[in-house]
Formats: C-alpha cells, structure tokens, sequence
C-alpha cells in the first residue's frame, strides 16, 4: 500500500518548521517550551505511526531535467528509525523539562533538537542519495551545537570540535562513495538501486568499485556510529547535557550509520561487505566493551557500550545469512530501548546524586527504588541475560556467527570466537552498571534526592517496554521487527521467529558460556579495570584518543608556524602568491594540453573601440608612474571608465552600466580608504620593481592568452541564439542579461548572492573579533 | 573631504541617486537596469553619505538613535539593519524558489503577466522582480555593512 505523500513530507518537515518558530514559542513559554516540542515529536510520532505497514514510494519533483527530486521511500526499517526519532523525542523533550529547568541556553537547545529530529527522519525517509547526505550532514550539525551546549566550558568546545571533525569528515567519504555509486549506476535514486539489486552490483563490479564504494560507505558510518577507530568522539561527546546524549548518541543519530549499512545491505551484500563489516563490527564490539571496562565515568560507560552495541548490529547485518538480518534489525529495536532507559538513568543519577563517577556511586535502590528496577531491567537486557530483550538479539548474532563459521570454515571461526570474547566484557559492564544501585552506599554520597515526575517517567516507560519485549519478543517481531527485516533481507524474506532456546544448540552454547564465564569474571571487575587502565599508561599508543590528539594539535603547532611565515600582514606577499600560483597553473596548462593561438580576432574592431582601447591602455601606464595615491586612484577609475565605454560601444549596456556603477563604488570606497595611508609613495626598490613588473606582464599574457583561446571555439548550436530566442516569449523580459541572471541561470544568482552575504558575514565577524581582542 | 560644496552637493545628489535607483531596478526586466545595478548605485548614496557626513550622521541624526561603541554599533545600531536586510533579501529569493515549488512547479520557476492600467497602456508583472528584490537587498545590505563596518576603521 502506498504511503500518504501530505504524511511523509510533514512527518520531515514538521520539527523544521516547529524549529523556526521555536524562539517565538519561548518568549511566551519559557520553561514549558519543552512541551510545545513534545507535542510537536508526538504528532510526528503518531503521523509515523500511521504510515506503519505501507511500503513506496513518494516523490517531489526539483529540476526535472536533472531528474533531481525529493524522493522519500517508506519501508519498515525507516519507520523503525522514525519511531525511535519521534518516540524517544517525545520522551527526551518530556525529560528536558525536568532536566534543563533553569539551565542556560534552553532557547538555542530546544530549537536544535527539532532541528535534529527533523534531520534524523530526514535520513530514515530520504530515498535519493544527496537528500540523504544533506539530511546526515545536518544531524552532524544539530550534533555539534548540542555538545558544545555548555560553549564556556572548555571541554564541551573540545569534544563539540572532535565530534564534527570525525563525523563530517566520515560524511565526506560517503558522499564519495554517493557519487561513484550513481556514476556507475547512472542514478541517484535509492528506490531504483533496490529493486535491481543484482544489476547494481554488475555495474559495480565490472567498474572495479564494489569494493571502493564498500569501503567509503563503511568509513561513513563508521564515523557517524563511532566504530573503531572512529570511536574516540562518542565519550568526549558526553558533555553534552543529558537528555542530548541520550537522544543524539545513543538511539537516533548514531543509529544513523546502521541505518546506512542496513539500508544498502541488499543492494551490496556480497563476500567483500561481509569481509569488511563483519571485522569493523566484531572487532568494535570487543574493543569498545574492553574500553568500557575502563571507564570511570557512568556516562563514559554507556558511550562506549553505545559503540559496542552498534558493532554488533553491524557485524549482524555483515553475515549472509537470514540470522545476520535478524539480528540487526531486532537489535535496532532492542538497543535503542535499553540504552535510552539507562542514559535517562544516568541522567537521573547526576541530577540527584551529583556525582557521574562509578567509585563514587553504590547501594541506592533504597533511595531510587523504581530507577533501580528500570536498571535491572535494562541493564540485564545490555548485558545479554534471558528472558531480558537483549539476549534473544545476541543469541542471533551467536547463529548468525557460527553458521558463516560452518559454512566457510577455517579463519571464519574467528568470527564466533570474537563474539563470545566481546560478549563476556559487555556482561561484565552491564552487570557493574546495575550494581550502582547494590551493594553499599559510599561515605561520600550524600542524601539522594528523588527525581520529578517529568524525569522519571520517561526511563520507566522504556522500561516497561524493554520488559515486555524481553517476556514476548514474538510479539515485537510481529509488529515491528518483521517489516524491518524484510527492508534488509537480501532475496526473500521468511518470518522469524524467536524465543527462549528450547534446545541445545551451538549458539546457546555459546551464550551459556558467555554468562558463566562473566558471572565467575565479576568479582574481579576491579582488578581488570585497573589492570586494562595501567596498561593503557604504560603503551599510550594503544589509545586512538593519542593519535587523533597528536594529529590534531601537531596540525595546530604546524600551521601556527606557517602562519606567520606566509601570512605576514602584507598585502602584497599575498596578491604576489596568488598571481603567481594562478598564472603559472593556467600557462603550465596551456602548455600541457598544447594549445593554439588563434591567428585573427573573432571580432573586426571599428575605429571608436580601438581609440578608447588606447586611452585606456594609457591610463594604465599613468597608473605606474602616478606619484601619489589619490593619483593613481583616480587614473584607476579612468581606465574602468574607459572599459565601460568600451562596453557601451560594443552594444552591451547593461554591462556598462554595471561596470560604471562598481567603478564608481569602488573609487568611493578608495577615497573613504586613501584618509588613512600617507599621501605620497615612497621611492621604490628597484628590485622589487622589476619582480613586480616581471609578474604584472606575466598574468597579461596569461589573461590574454586566455581570452583569445576562449572566444575561439564555435560551439554548432550556440547558447546566445538559444537565450535571444526565448528571453522575451518565456522569461517576459526584453533585457536579456537581466533575463538569465534572474531566470535562466537564478539558481547561479542565488549562489552569488550567498556569496555576497557570506562575504558581509565575514567582515563582520573579523572586525567584531578584532574588536572583542580575540585575534592576535 | 568634507567642504561645505561637497556636503551640499551630497544633499541635493543623493536623493536623486536613490531614486535613480529604484528606477533601475523596476526596468531591469526590459531595459539595462537589475538588481545588482540598483543595490551597487544605492550603496554609493549611502557610501556619499558617509564620506560627506561621516558615520554617525547617519545613525544619530537620520534615525535618531544613540551609540557609538562599535561593537554596539554591530549589534545594535544600524549595521544590525544592514544585517538583516541581506538576511531578509536572501529569504525572499529563496521564498520565490519555494513558492514555484508549492504550485508544483520546479525550483526557481518564473512567470509572468500583462495587465491593462489606467494610464499606462500594457504592464508586465514578473515574478522574477520579486527574486531581483531579494537580489537587491542582499547586495544592499552586504555593501553597506562592509561600508560601515570597515569606514569606522
């Protein structure tokens, strides 16, 4: 069945929308403003919700010549994304009233969030390749506003820098691998590549870039879901308030680089994705769980477990089989359940504890007795315990592993083993996590207070959603996790079923293992904690955080040095650099591709031109020997005046009159300038004069070489007959010049006109800096 | 820079720089003229204003307002106004590429009309003037904060 196209085009534009007007919407409601955004995310949910068990596409055309258009399709994993993104926004916004109540700054974060949520279901409905990298780069975006939430604190700038650098740069990488697949393909629309996937990989292989496109799609989602070695932004980003983390980095943007991986797994499954997302995804998995061993921080803790998780939804969407698709599509669901729950608890606990350090935090289910069952809850479905929800996930990630190991033997019994080792330290973190709440309160706690009903409910409700998962997970499947599956499933499509295991099987051995080993590994948490952190003092190396920080501030030092050398304040250092990198690029060119010269001009010059031409060429020598600067300025303005007559008598008035009125602007501007240089030249270098002179004929000919290469091709069907024809019937308008800018080519008009702002922008913001002091 | 003939000279050519214009703008669309003509000629006047009069006169006297500090001045004062005027101009031609958009039509569609008024014998409207307005503000406004700001160098 079709979806509604008024459904989907609100569900995205909606939080847009929602957004701008946001900043009004808080001059009235202030603190409340976070209901205005929950209605906002619950009306995005339920038009979500409607859309649920239809599947197509809808499409609004943009330039159909170009057959760009906004293209959404609906299937069942992006509702599932669009479920988390309006749902747990519900929720988010609910908690930010608690949360962020008398907090700086709610007007810039309130407008954010729907800024993002707008992105995410932006990149969950997208269906044409470019949408889709425009709606990504703007959750990276929103993502760096939210983490640099708190701008005074030094950290959050750090981390807000860290997390756009590796995102953005990862988005980069997959917009390569965008625009190569639709080279190969001949088409930016996801909807065409999924119904013919077989034909797609053809065209990619005889291309010889399957494996390129593979690999720069894995960097992209590797960025935006923090695998390793990308990981490193997603703990610095917990300086982010809470709720923002919760939302961004552990159910919805992070989600993000799954969703692609899942997305594109039935166009590009094949044995080269299998190699390289099944080792991105195990080798996360385990490592990022290792790390969160280490943490100290509970939120630290969450994050790395965050990486974790995701690995091993994409190592389950790496394996071919039926069981890998299972995998990841339940554990989308599954994940974004519990780690939502238990960020919101993390929450509750800085809030009300004060304190975000594991040490210093025990015993408090007396204290925080419904948050402490929401933990149990969650934290045994983290860990991987029946009958919670994330077991049944893990138990298909299990099979899906040992039945690629059967199938292909060998080093493939790698991928199990990997699993099971990651599998016993993501236990182990989990059950830690849970035991904040056991065991016996810390002398340093002081008395906890109990959390506002806005702070609670949220987490409970997860809660509460995680456990009947975990108690019927046929039923999730049913509703949800069917429809997801069939949107990854390479082929046909059967119903999955799971369950409590029933029988011996290898993966239930496996899982067995993996609890008894953790649960025998527990009481020794401490020791490995401390030992894995040693050794990460002793070989600092091991911690990507020391590249990426060496590379960083070594790039900082670097250019901090350059600057000095190529930057030194004088104009004439770097118009001399630009003319010369310019002409000596455009001359080498020439040469390479050995041009001709044309022998005659295109055009017969009549007597009038060739006169102003040379009083033209005279102002210009004036210029060089004019003794002072008001002189010389105005000897400038004589030779633009000369070239608006020129202009005016080769029949190009608009063109005249422009250059007339930027020639007297610009002399206007010189005068208002001239005030504060001295009056008079000094005499000049003789050396330097000749090197400037040298270079002045050099970007001559250049410029003239060029203007006589480019007047010499004669294209068969030329534009200007194309333009002179239909400027009056189509654009209404006898001025053809003013035609094109404003009609034909305005999309180029409204580039310039950017520009121009940016340009106004930037003078701005230097001259404030300058002011303010904060430029050296 | 600042004699009694250049200041009296100002006054009587601004107002006719302005309206000149305008002008400019509204024949763009069949005679030379356009946008960007227009903006480049209003900055002029105002840049006229500037030399002659210095910066302040504008703000203080004109428009009656207080301030000096140049960060105030950016963003308070009347370089805020420029600011959100090439704001503005870059809403409104965007807002024309969307308005195509909504009546199904792709991006930066334009259209145009002839009507009968009284006096005049045939008028064209063109929607492409709304997207040279937006043109024009933009570069109305950039140029004048550039002015300004820099000029209070």
């Amino acid at each position: 069945m079709q979806p509604n196209p008024a459904a989907v085009l609100t569900v995205v534009a909606l939080p847009f929308l929602a957004a701008s007007v946001t900043p009004l919407v808080y001059r009235f409601l202030e603190n409340r403003t976070s209901y205005f955004a929950a209605a906002v995310a619950l009306v995005t949910f339920v038009l979500v919700a409607s859309m649920k068990g239809k599947t197509g596409e809808v499409v609004f055309a943009w330039i159909p010549s170009m057959d760009v258009a906004l293209r959404f399709y609906v299937d069942g994993l992006a509702i599932l994304i669009g479920f988390l993104a309006s749902g747990i926004g519900v929720l988010i916004f609910v908690y930010s009233d608690g949360y962020m109540k008398n907090e700086p700054g709610q007007k810039k974060y309130y407008t954010t969030l729907l800024v993002f949520m707008g992105s995410m279901l932006g990149v969950a409905f997208a269906a044409d390749l470019i949408a889709l990298f425009v709606f990504w780069e703007l959750t990276s975006i929103s993502s760096f506003i939210l983490i640099g939430h708190y701008t005074e604190e030094r950290a959050s700038r750090y981390a807000a820098r860290k997390a756009m650098f590796i995102t953005v740069g990862g988005g980069l990488f997959m917009l390569i691998g965008f625009i190569i697949l639709a080279s190969v393909t001949g088409t930016y629309d996801l909807v065409t590549m999924l119904h013919h996937p077989e034909t797609v990989r053809q065209s990619l292989r005889s291309a010889g870039m399957l494996v390129p496109v593979i690999g720069l799609l894995a960097v992209g989602a590797a960025a935006k879901s923090a695998q390793v070695p990308l990981h490193i932004w997603l703990p610095n980003a917990m300086e982010a308030p809470t709720p923002v983390s919760t939302f961004l980095h552990s159910a919805t943007m992070v989600k993000a680089g799954v969703y692609l991986v899942g997305r594109f797994r039935p166009i590009l499954l094949t044995d080269e994705w299998m190699l390289v997302f099944a080792a991105l995804g195990l080798v996360t998995m385990t490592v990022t769980a290792i790390l969160a061993v280490t943490a100290t921080d509970i939120k630290e803790l969450l994050a790395y477990s965050t990486a974790s998780h995701l690995g091993l939804i994409i190592a389950g969407f790496a394996f071919q089989n039926a069981y890998g698709a299972e995998t990841g599509a339940f554990h989308i669901l599954n994940h974004g359940l519990f780690k939502a729950a238990l960020f919101l608890v993390a929450g509750i606990l800085a809030h009300e504890a004060g304190t975000r350090s594991i040490d210093e935090l025990g015993g408090l289910w007396r204290d925080l007795p419904i948050t402490a069952a929401v933990t149990v809850v969650a934290g045994l479905g983290m860990g991987g315990i029946p009958p919670f929800n994330g077991f049944y996930s893990k138990e298909l990630l299990f099979e899906a592993a040992y039945e690629t190991a059967v199938h292909l033997g060998g080093a493939a019994w790698l991928y199990p083993a990997v699993a099971v080792f990651g599998s016993v330290f993501t236990l182990l973190y989990s059950l830690r996590f849970v035991m904040l709440f056991f065991g016996d309160k810390p002398d340093g706690l002081d008395h906890v207070h109990r959390p506002p009903m806005s702070m609670v409910a949220p987490p409970v409700l997860l809660g509460i959603l995680a456990a009947v998962v975990g108690a019927a997970p046929q039923l999730a499947i049913d509703t949800i996790g069917q429809s997801v599956y069939e949107s990854v499933a390479q082929g046909h499509a059967h119903q999955f079923t799971v369950g409590l295991p029933t029988e011996i099987k290898p993966s239930v051995l496996m899982s067995t293992t993996v609890i008894v080993v953790g649960l025998v590994t527990y009481p020794f948490y401490n020791q490995i904690h401390d030992g894995l952190n040693a050794l990460a003092e002793l070989v600092p190396p091991i911690r990507v955080d020391w590249w990426y920080d060496r590379a960083v501030f070594g790039v900082n030092r670097l250019s901090a040095e350059l600057a000095d050398t190529v930057q030194n304040g004088l104009l004439r250092t770097y118009a001399s650099w630009t003319f010369i990198g310019v002409t000596a690029m455009t001359l080498t060119g020439y040469l390479a591709t050995s041009v001709t010269l044309p022998s005659t001009l295109p055009v017969t010059l009549k007597t009038p031109i060739i006169l102003v031409l040379l009083v033209a060429i005279v102002a210009a020598v004036a210029i060089t020997v004019a003794p002072s600067h008001v002189a010389g300025v105005l000897t400038l303005s004589i030779l633009g005046f000369m070239v608006a007559i020129f202009y005016i008598l080769a029949s190009a008035p608009d063109l005249a009159l422009t250059q007339l009125v930027v020639e007297t602007l610009s002399l206007v501007i010189f005068l208002l300038v001239l005030d504060r240089l001295p009056a008079f030249y000094g005499s000049i270098d003789r050396f330097r004069a000749i090197r400037d002179g040298i270079l002045a004929v050099a970007v001559g000919v250049t410029v003239t070489t060029t203007v006589l290469l480019t007047t010499k091709a004669r294209p068969s069907h030329g534009i200007a007959r194309y333009f002179i024809e239909t400027s009056l019937p189509l654009g209404g308008g006898g001025n053809i010049v003013n035609v094109i800018l404003v009609d034909f080519r305005g999309f180029d008009t409204m580039g310039e006109i950017s520009v121009i702002a940016m340009a106004g922008v930037s003078v701005l913001t230097l001259i404030a800096l300058r002011e303010r002091g904060e430029t050296s | 820079m600042t004699t009694v003939i250049f200041r009296t000279v100002t006054r009587l050519g601004v107002p006719i720089i302005l309206l000149v214009s305008v002008a400019l703008f509204l024949q763009g669309h069949n005679h030379p003229g356009g946008g960007f003509i227009a903006g480049v000629l209003t900055a002029s006047g105002f840049a006229l204003i500037y030399i002659a009069y210095g910066l302040d006169f504008l703000e203080e006297t004109v428009l009656g307002r207080e301030g000096d500090v140049i960060v105030d001045t950016i963003t308070h004062g009347v370089v805020a106004d420029y600011r959100q005027l090439f704001a503005l101009g870059l809403l409104i031609a965007a807002g024309t590429g969307v308005v195509a958009m909504a009546l199904s039509y792709p991006f930066l569609s334009h259209g145009f009309t002839r009507i009968h008024v009284f006096l005049f014998e045939e008028v064209e409207l063109a929607s492409a003037v709304a997207f040279d307005l937006g043109v024009y503000a933009v570069v109305v406004g950039s140029l004048l904060t550039i002015l300004s700001v820099v000029g209070q160098e």
